[in-house]
């Protein structure tokens, strides 16, 4: 009987462990994604809009194929049921919604997707106003997602 | 000498038929009209900015912010040298003359005291929400221009105030409109062209002092407005994100 109970306070535990971890990780990984990815956009923006004198066409290739790599590494899979709830690095602003509209979180998540791929394609091809027109258009789909998902602060 | 007193009695009878003539007279001198309708433009102009595009139209919302805050030092600048109904000292709604106005007592020209609540509300939040925004980011590419002199969690905090504040901007902007509608239709007065001609109709002409050297008054609150704006926006808009990457100061790998 002792057993018994040891096994099932064991057990709770394991069980709590395994269903609270997986959540908090995803938000901590999804929250670092983003943070990187706005390590990149910063120094884009800083290049390529706000001091072009600085514009560096190696650095910002690399920043544009960081962001692309980090759309294109599955970010989905970090957004599991049940992650609209719990804390990683911060407590999480997705917002419940993005369940209730799956195909609507879709469209945008491709939406940033296409977008990252386009600026790393026409990074490389060093004229600053199209990387600027470009880096406008992905940062409209951070916001389109952000709006509609993302909790204010 | 004979022809004295008869002058005189014209005189003082035109000057009676002018008082209960309707007349024009003025109300608001051209930089309190052009500052509420620039105000008008720039207001609806940051809320198309912040809501809608992407990070080049965070930017033009940042440049109003900028212009927001030369137009808030102006008008206060100019309520203290420009004509008497943009001074505060003749408008500010006092408990005594709020009481005067309640009970129908209150005569002057300009801002009645309840008005003035209004003015001053407005003015306050307008104000809170450019140094709220001074500080905020959009954690896309955008940074307020003293953003980086605090920390991401105090930057992200007074975004959030940003935020909440323009809801409550918005309410009072309601609020102005429904009152404005509100003169127009039950007390038949009539407030939106004075502020685009300046004059309104009125019974009570005497004439408010005239206010000397206007033109160089409002060139001297503009240039200081201008001034003060540029030196707490020119701070680059450097944010814990934008962190430049000196080529020769950076590690090769």
């Amino acid at each position: 009987m002792n057993r018994t109970f040891l096994l099932a306070i064991s057990l709770a535990a394991v069980t709590t462990v395994a269903a609270a971890g997986p959540i908090e990780d995803q938000i901590r990984f999804r929250q670092s994604a983003y943070s990187f990815i706005s390590w990149n956009t910063g120094k884009i923006k800083k290049q390529v809009v706000d001091q072009p004198a600085t514009y560096n066409k190696e650095q910002v290739i690399a920043a544009a194929n960081a962001i692309a790599a980090v759309a294109n590494s599955g970010l989905g899979a970090l957004y599991g049921a049940g992650t609209d709830q719990g804390t990683g690095w911060k407590p999480t602003q997705l917002k419940p919604e993005f369940f209730k509209q799956p195909d609507e979180a879709r469209r945008l998540a491709i939406e940033f997707n296409t977008a990252a791929n386009d600026l790393a394609r026409i990074a490389q091809g060093g004229d600053l106003a199209a990387i600027k027109a470009q880096f406008g258009k992905l940062s409209e789909t951070c916001k389109g997602c952000h709006n509609s998902f993302r909790q204010r602060d | 000498m004979s022809a004295v007193p008869a002058e005189t009695a014209i005189a003082a009878d035109a000057a009676r038929a002018s008082k209960v003539s309707a007349r024009t007279v003025q109300v608001w001198d051209l930089p309190v009209r052009l500052f509420h309708w620039t105000l008008v433009l720039s207001i609806a102009a940051a809320y198309v900015t912040a809501e809608f595009g992407g990070s080049n139209w965070a930017d033009w919302h940042g440049r109003i912010g900028a212009f927001v805050l030369a137009l808030l030092v102006f008008r206060l600048i100019w309520g203290f040298i420009g004509t008497p109904t943009a001074r505060f000292r003749n408008f500010f709604p006092t408990p005594s003359r709020l009481v005067a106005y309640l009970r129908g007592r209150w005569q002057g020209r300009g801002h009645n005291p309840l008005g003035a609540l209004s003015v001053i509300a407005l003015l306050a939040l307008v104000a809170a929400q450019v140094a709220t925004g001074l500080y905020a980011n959009d954690d896309i590419a955008f940074a307020g221009p003293l953003s980086a002199s605090v920390g991401k969690s105090t930057s992200d905090a007074l975004t959030g105030w940003h935020e909440q504040i323009f809801y409550v901007l918005a309410g009072f902007i309601g609020l102005h409109v429904l009152a404005i509608i509100f003169y127009l239709l039950v007390r038949r007065s009539n407030l939106v062209t004075p502020m685009i001609t300046g004059s309104k109709v009125a019974v009570n002409t005497e004439s408010a002092a005239t206010t000397k050297h206007l033109g160089w008054r409002f060139v001297a609150a503009v240039a200081i407005a201008a001034t003060a704006s540029w030196l707490v926006f020119r701070a680059p808009a450097a944010s814990h994100a934008e962190v430049a990457v000196p080529a020769a100061a950076t590690a090769d790998w």
